[in-house]
């Protein structure tokens, strides 16, 4: 029997989008649930918040 | 976690106690409270209670000034000046704040007047406008001292000091068609001429060649006398009653020191000396000066020029100017000589009446330059309504018509690049050319001045010979940040209106502005992520969600009675939104009739109450009736673009109805690159004091029973037809075509701010039978154009006769073919 730790995210459909995206680059989701919930592997956990924040940081109007 | 940071201080010795424990032992824990006593100790030694400042002085880093000290009474007194830049921060709710701001206004120049707390700016410009309307360096000292929290700082005081006392000195006047350096203190002119730069730009004339710098022309001063702005209420009294009376109403200090007194800027002193200087290098001269502090004043002394013919023109009687336009104005003619400047109107609040007052003040020859043929007509058109100018005395000057006034003086309108083109010019145009260079001019207005490029502003500016400059703008912001050019070029801001008080008091509409967060549909973000830039703009324009809370929106505003319009920039989601929701649009491409048409119905027909605009609603459409707008597609960051649609509510017919509000909606795809850019769209805005809400979601949009794109079957329909669209129907206003003489930065071009280039030759790639249409499905028109179902015009009865005729012909031709 093969043990992996997972860790549940739950999000929104436009992150989770944002996630497949990643996961093409390097592959760290274990299931696709649904819509809002994905389970991906808990190492990369840290990982992946920190690619998705860049990601979303993106779009974010700063002064200066 | 504060303990950390105090030990950090004196980690050297600390370590010394501590050498070995230090990878087993969390750091935190090391610290004991011996440490943390002598470091407070030390700090009560030093400065007992300041020992609190210093425990916050590093958040602060350069900007702590801890050391400035609150007066006892700081709780009364509204604002507050940072030593090191000059801006100021104004509390907004202060009892006496509205004081304070008119002080604030005429001495400084507004940064961001949000509700609570206001932002000004010292400058040198401001401070020398400040001056030139009679203000003295001590008042303004003073009145700042009293209204600051802390004692002037004195980097501020003497920054004062220097821009006001060297102000006035010396003065660039015109004088037969040629510029002069004037200034009562030869010593001064001397000094000046020193400078390689003003001594390189100085025409020596034939006369005195031979001799050195030191002679100048001299002659007498100008003596001043009185003057009253036309359509004001005070019209008929004297300036000396008006000025009395606004001393008398206000005994205020504040306000008394902003109502203009003293203008004896050297009237005392009979002669005056002047060396000339060539009119192509007037600019550099100017901008030397500045450099040297010692800035040129540039004013037009218009009621006592007898070489230029008076111009007989005023006001209609019907004409009243409203409060704000009258102050505006007063600024510019503030000591009885018209001043050069820029004057700074919200769209909407009557920009060009205070143009067209100016010009009746002054009542010379008057030159208007604006940005595209459409705006000389408008202003051609708003001249004759405003005021008592004849046909024969004003003249357009465009690529159509070149006309000249009949008389001595007149009033000609053109566009800038009419006047700053110097190639290609066909022969009338270049008569006429040579008729607006070779003439002196009492007053050129220059409308939309922020879009003018600088080159082209000097080509104007040197070739033209005015004596008074007046620049009309609603929003002084460039995206490439060119602003500061204008002040020497044209001169320094004279007033800049607060949106928010016009809207209190009604001249403009109160405007509730909102972005509304449209979640992308999974499958739109899905393919989002994967496009390049150019279809993402299309994907976060055409996403499924944005249609429903576009229709919710709609629907909602539809019901309570509002008239809205949703603009677009992106023609192809213009029309796909359009059709799909079934109303008109007006886009380029659409003609002049049904044009007219659609908009006649959205004036006057209560069943059209909506119309989609592309960029051409963005400003030579007027539509007072509009109290909605929606947003679904802008032009990237766009500062300007996001005031001008605004602006189209502004001047919302129904503004003075009791608690009536217009509505500003801009939806924005989540998690885009468009939540970027409108949020920078904002900036200007909320500047002015604008407040956008974010809404996230629409109350019963679900419930809605005509929902378009419900399932996700259509909303894969609708991707896919957006993937196969070409990419070219991403681009941003495509379907305006910039006309000749029409400037970057207009509604009209692509660019805002860069210049038109390349070709407008389109480039594919097809087979031959693509190419000559061989292609081209056959196809039936499912989700007609709302346009279509408008009724027209019923077409005109015909005469029975000729019905019978066509019957009877019909008839015939039928039985011949059987």
């Amino acid at each position: 029997m093969k043990l992996e730790k997972g860790v549940l995210l739950t999000c929104d459909p436009a992150v989770k989008q944002i996630l497949l995206m990643l996961n093409n680059r390097q592959p760290f989701i274990l299931q696709d649930l649904d819509e809002f919930h994905v389970v991906i592997k808990a190492e990369l956990e840290a990982w992946v918040r920190s690619q998705l924040e860049t990601e979303l940081e993106k779009n974010t109007y700063n002064l200066e | 976690m504060d303990v950390v940071e105090l030990e950090s201080d004196d980690e050297d010795d600390y370590n010394e106690n501590v050498p070995t424990s230090k990878s087993l032992v969390p750091r935190g824990a090391t610290i004991n409270i011996s440490a943390l006593t002598r470091k407070l100790a030390q700090e009560r030694t030093v400065g007992g209670s300041q020992g609190q400042d210093k425990l916050m002085s590093h958040i602060f880093m350069d900007q702590d000034f801890s050391w400035l000290h609150l007066k006892p009474d700081h709780a009364s007194r509204p604002l507050w000046i940072s030593p090191e830049d000059g801006h100021i921060i104004l509390e907004a709710f202060s009892p006496i704040a509205e004081q304070a701001q008119d002080f604030l206004v005429a001495i400084s120049e507004p940064v961001s007047r949000p509700t609570f707390i206001h932002e000004y700016k010292l400058t040198s410009y401001s401070l020398y406008a400040a001056v030139s309307v009679g203000l003295q360096t001590e008042d303004i000292i003073e009145v700042l001292n009293r209204l600051s929290k802390v004692p002037l700082p004195e980097t501020i005081v003497s920054f004062i000091r220097t821009c006001t006392l060297s102000y006035g000195k010396i003065k660039l006047v015109l004088k037969h068609n040629k510029y002069f350096v004037e200034s009562a203190h030869p010593d001064i002119l001397q000094s000046l001429l020193k400078d390689s730069i003003i001594r390189s730009a100085r025409v020596v004339s034939a006369r005195d060649d031979s001799s050195t710098v030191t002679t100048f022309t001299t002659s007498k001063a100008p003596v001043k006398g009185n003057l009253v702005i036309p359509g004001t209420k005070e019209a008929e009294k004297s300036k000396d009653d008006l000025r009395s009376a606004i001393g008398v109403k206000d005994d205020n200090l504040f306000t008394s020191v902003v109502g203009t007194e003293n203008d004896e800027i050297d009237e005392d002193d009979d002669n005056v000396h002047a060396f000339q200087i060539d009119d192509t290098k007037i600019d550099d001269v100017k901008k030397r000066c500045n450099e040297l502090e010692m800035p040129v004043l540039e004013e037009y002394d218009f009621r006592n020029d007898p070489d230029n013919a008076n111009l007989d023109i005023d006001l209609k009687p019907a004409t009243v100017i409203r409060p704000y336009q009258e102050t505006s104005l007063s600024k510019m003619f503030g000591n009885g000589r018209a001043r050069s400047g820029i004057i700074v109107l919200p769209c909407g609040a009557g920009k060009t009446l205070v143009g067209i007052t100016a010009a009746c003040t002054i009542k010379k020859s008057c030159l208007v330059l604006c940005t595209s043929s459409v705006s000389v007509m408008q202003w051609r058109q708003q001249f004759m309504q405003w005021s008592n100018v004849t046909d024969r005395q004003i003249a357009v000057f465009t690529a159509d018509q070149k006309e000249k006034f009949a008389g001595e003086s007149g009033i000609v309108v053109s566009t800038y690049s009419m006047v700053a083109n110097t190639h290609n010019r066909s022969y009338e145009a270049k008569k006429m050319m040579d008729f607006l260079t070779s003439r002196e001019w009492g007053f050129i207005l220059l409308d939309e001045v922020h879009v003018v490029p600088a080159a082209m502003f000097r080509k104007v500016v040197t070739t033209i010979k005015a004596h008074a400059k007046l620049g009309l703008t609603a929003t002084l912001v460039r995206e490439d940040d060119k602003i500061a050019d204008l002040n020497y070029m044209i001169g320094p801001k004279l007033y800049e209106a607060n949106w928010m008080d016009l809207a209190a008091k009604g001249h403009i509409a109160n405007v509730q502005c909102a972005e509304v967060w449209c979640e992308m549909s999974p499958e739109f973000y899905g393919e989002y992520l994967k496009c390049e830039s150019r279809r993402r703009m299309l994907l976060y324009c055409m996403n499924p969600r944005k249609f429903q809370a576009c229709q919710f929106l709609i629907d909602y505003h539809e019901r309570r009675g509002d008239k809205i319009i949703v603009f677009s920039d992106n023609v192809y989601a213009l029309q796909a939104y359009a059709r799909k929701l079934n109303k008109p649009f007006i886009h380029g491409g659409t003609g002049q009739t049904e044009r007219m048409n659609i908009l006649g119905h959205f004036q006057n027909n209560p069943a059209v109450s909506t119309i989609f605009l592309s960029k051409v609603g963005d400003t030579s459409i007027d539509l007072p009736e509009a109290t909605c707008l929606i947003q679904i597609s802008s032009h990237f960051g766009s500062r300007r673009q996001e005031a001008q649609r605004l602006g189209r509510i502004l001047r919302a017919k129904r503004r003075n109805d009791e608690g009536f509000n217009a509505f500003f909606y801009s939806l924005v795809s989540k998690d885009t690159q468009e939540m970027y850019y409108s949020t920078k769209r904002q900036q200007f805005l909320i500047d002015q004091g604008y407040a956008f809400k974010v809404i996230t979601h629409l109350e019963g949009l679900e419930q809605m029973s005509s929902l378009v794109y419900k399932s996700t079957d259509e909303r894969i329909e609708l991707l896919n037809a957006v993937m196969m669209e070409n990419e070219s129907s991403a681009d941003l206003g495509t379907d305006v075509r910039a006309s000749e003489g029409d400037l970057a930065g207009t509604v009209t071009s692509k660019d805002f701010g860069r210049l038109p280039g390349g070709g407008r030759a389109k480039r594919t790639t097809g087979s031959m039978a693509a190419l000559s249409g061989g292609q081209h499905m056959s196809y039936v028109e499912q989700n007609k154009s709302a346009n279509r179902k408008l009724a027209k015009a019923p077409a005109p009865e015909r005469h029975k006769i000729f019905m019978r005729k066509q019957r009877d012909e019909q008839a015939a031709r039928k039985a011949q073919k059987k």
